[in-house]
């Protein structure tokens, strides 16, 4: 290697050169993303309605009466529920699915074709789908749970059921996006583990839980994260199946926030519930960034 | 499984392992099959025969239904916005991510760290919580109600520079260096190297965007109020609530649903293999 060469790389990049290569992008991050983050942390402390041309900064005043509003609480909890329904199905479910499908057979294509099919689906198009589905009357579910000997429900229209319809709808669209990402971990467990541990006769369920599922856990870990994070954000299923309702039976921080900012224009008070929405978020991000720096030697 | 270790277990052990396995897969397969089958049923269906439960095919199918959604409705309007307005940001988004991270990978400067940091910070926050103040730089711009509004707002995908950014790092730098030591600038460098070495990570990129931004429907939505603007889930969706139409015309919905999801599902079956390499083989997770 020349002298050369180990000079060449010593040296920096000249900053026309970096800003060309990083303007480009870093432009748009700015103004579309970090810019609108901080803008809506201060808007969370100002009294603004949209009409207006003044406010007036109120400091606290929008998270005091969010934390007084039974309305954040009903939200807050809605959301705990949809993300706690979504994600132990999806993960599960997926993870049965993967094991089953790791190795392939004949047809194992077409069904992982259709496992994965709702995922590049629009969210609104099978939305209304499903909502069709779930009518009360003349619906194909109730059809279904009368010929099976039982009772109809009121699905979507109810706010017993709501909640629960928009969840099936949500792990029917995600889980073939968990099960390809435990195809991909399953895949890549070292088959000397399970040679080894078949000297030690681990076989079947065995072999699963001493062997595959602590291989695989990080990508458990990672899914579940962004699972968590995907169900914070959902809104286009809400959105079309039920938009918020029976009563505000499905209306998780996100659609309270859409509600608030965009149908209420109370621009205070719905930054402030996007302020905890990120640091939901956040939250949940350092902890998938701490534990898996501490997986990464594993 | 692993079958090879498990052959040692007994026959009918084996029969009814396998048994279950096609019970299970099937039983998913069927769930998650029937709301597409269900639609194209439905779609085919008479304004009376659709509201008669007992009735599951129709007796002839109504093809006029389909016809009529494509030739006589706004929704082949609402694909074509939808498909040149994702195409459009999609190159952008290549273009400007490519180049970021170009910039992450190959180029030396003092921040190049902390860059990386700010682009990491952003990757997991909800996007919904930029949507108030991004509305208002719209806005003031005067971009509300157009496809520039669209297509500036969504010029970069975080996602995408990861993806990108991963690939890259499997090149070895020397490679990028010699081109630069016979007088290649660092444009031609990325889109002459870089790039073709790591054509894959391109080819999902965009096909996963191109999906993304194609059936996005939260952020288009509020920001298109005129139908000559509405992407497709917007498009569908006033389509589906539009006066009358909402439980009586169910079969002419579901045309405009089948018409809108069949052609993604036939790209998707000549696609899989690079979706599901952006999801399960380049995130970099280790498991």
């Amino acid at each position: 290697m020349s002298k050369k060469k180990t000079k060449y790389k010593r040296r920096y990049d000249s900053l026309p050169t970096v800003l060309l290569f990083v303007l480009p992008a870093l432009i748009p991050l700015i103004v579309f993303w970090i810019y609108p983050i901080l803008r809506s942390i201060y808007l969370s402390f100002t009294n603004w309605d949209y009409i207006s041309p003044t406010y007036k900064i109120v400091w606290f005043k929008n998270y005091a009466s969010l934390f007084r509003n039974p309305r954040f609480y009903e939200a807050l909890w809605h959301t705990v529920v949809f993300t706690a329904g979504t994600l132990f199905p999806t993960i599960i479910l997926g993870l049965i699915l993967a094991l089953l499908l790791v190795k392939n057979f004949r047809g194992s294509g077409i069904v992982k074709f259709i496992l994965f099919s709702p995922w590049i689906t629009p969210t609104v198009a099978i939305s209304i789908v499903w909502s069709w589905i779930y009518k009360v009357d003349g619906g194909i579910a109730n059809t279904i749970l009368t010929n099976l000997g039982m009772s109809p429900l009121k699905w979507i229209n109810s706010s017993d059921t709501a909640m629960l319809s928009v969840i099936i709808v949500t792990i029917w669209k995600s889980l073939g996006y968990s099960m390809i990402f435990y195809l991909s971990a399953l895949e890549r467990v070292p088959g000397e583990l399970y040679e080894a541990g078949a000297l030690d006769g681990a076989f079947g369920w065995r072999q699963f839980v001493d062997i595959t599922l602590p291989s695989i856990s990080p990508t458990t870990f990672f899914l579940s994260i962004i699972t968590m994070v995907n169900s914070l954000q959902a809104y286009d299923q809400i959105q079309v199946l039920t938009q918020g309702g029976p009563a505000g039976s499905t209306r998780t921080l996100l659609y309270m926030y859409y509600q608030l900012g965009f149908q209420e224009f109370n621009m205070g008070q719905a930054t402030a519930v996007a302020v905890v929405m990120i640091i939901l978020t956040a939250g949940l991000s350092l902890i998938q960034f701490k534990v898996s720096e501490k997986w990464v030697h594993y | 499984m692993n079958t090879r270790y498990s052959d040692k277990r007994s026959l009918p052990v084996r029969v009814l392992s396998l048994l279950g396995k096609i019970l299970i897969l099937g039983t998913a397969s069927i769930f998650t099959a029937f709301p597409f089958i269900w639609m194209i049923i439905s779609s085919l269906k008479t304004k009376a025969e659709i509201l008669n439960t007992d009735i599951f095919l129709p007796t002839s199918p109504q093809w006029s239904n389909i016809t009529g959604i494509i030739f006589n409705s706004p929704i082949p309007k609402y694909i074509f916005n939808s498909a040149w307005v994702s195409l459009v940001i999609v190159a952008l988004q290549i273009v400007t991510g490519a180049m970021l991270a170009y910039a992450l990978v190959f180029l030396k400067f003092r921040t190049n760290k902390l860059l990386f940091t700010i682009v990491m910070g952003t990757y997991m926050l909800p996007v919904a919580a930029t949507y108030i103040p991004s509305y208002i730089i719209l806005a003031d711009w005067h971009m509300l109600d157009s496809f520039r509004g669209l297509i500036i707002s969504s010029t970069v995908s975080i996602f995408g520079i990861f993806l990108l950014r991963q690939g890259f790092m499997q090149i070895p730098k020397g490679l990028v260096e010699a081109a630069r030591m016979d007088g290649a600038s660092h444009w031609r460098a990325l889109w002459e190297i870089v790039c073709p070495m790591t054509k894959s990570s391109f080819i999902t990129f965009g096909l996963m965007n191109f999906i993304s931004t194609y059936n996005n429907y939260m952020w288009p939505s509020l920001i298109t109020k005129t139908s000559d603007y509405f992407l497709v889930s917007q498009g569908l969706r006033a389509f589906f609530i539009r006066d009358g139409a909402y439980g009586t015309e169910w079969a002419l919905v579901m045309a405009a649903s089948a018409v809108v999801v069949v052609p993604l599902l036939v790209l998707f079956a000549f696609t899989q293999k690079w979706f599901i390499n952006g999801i399960g083989g380049e995130t970099g997770i280790k498991g």
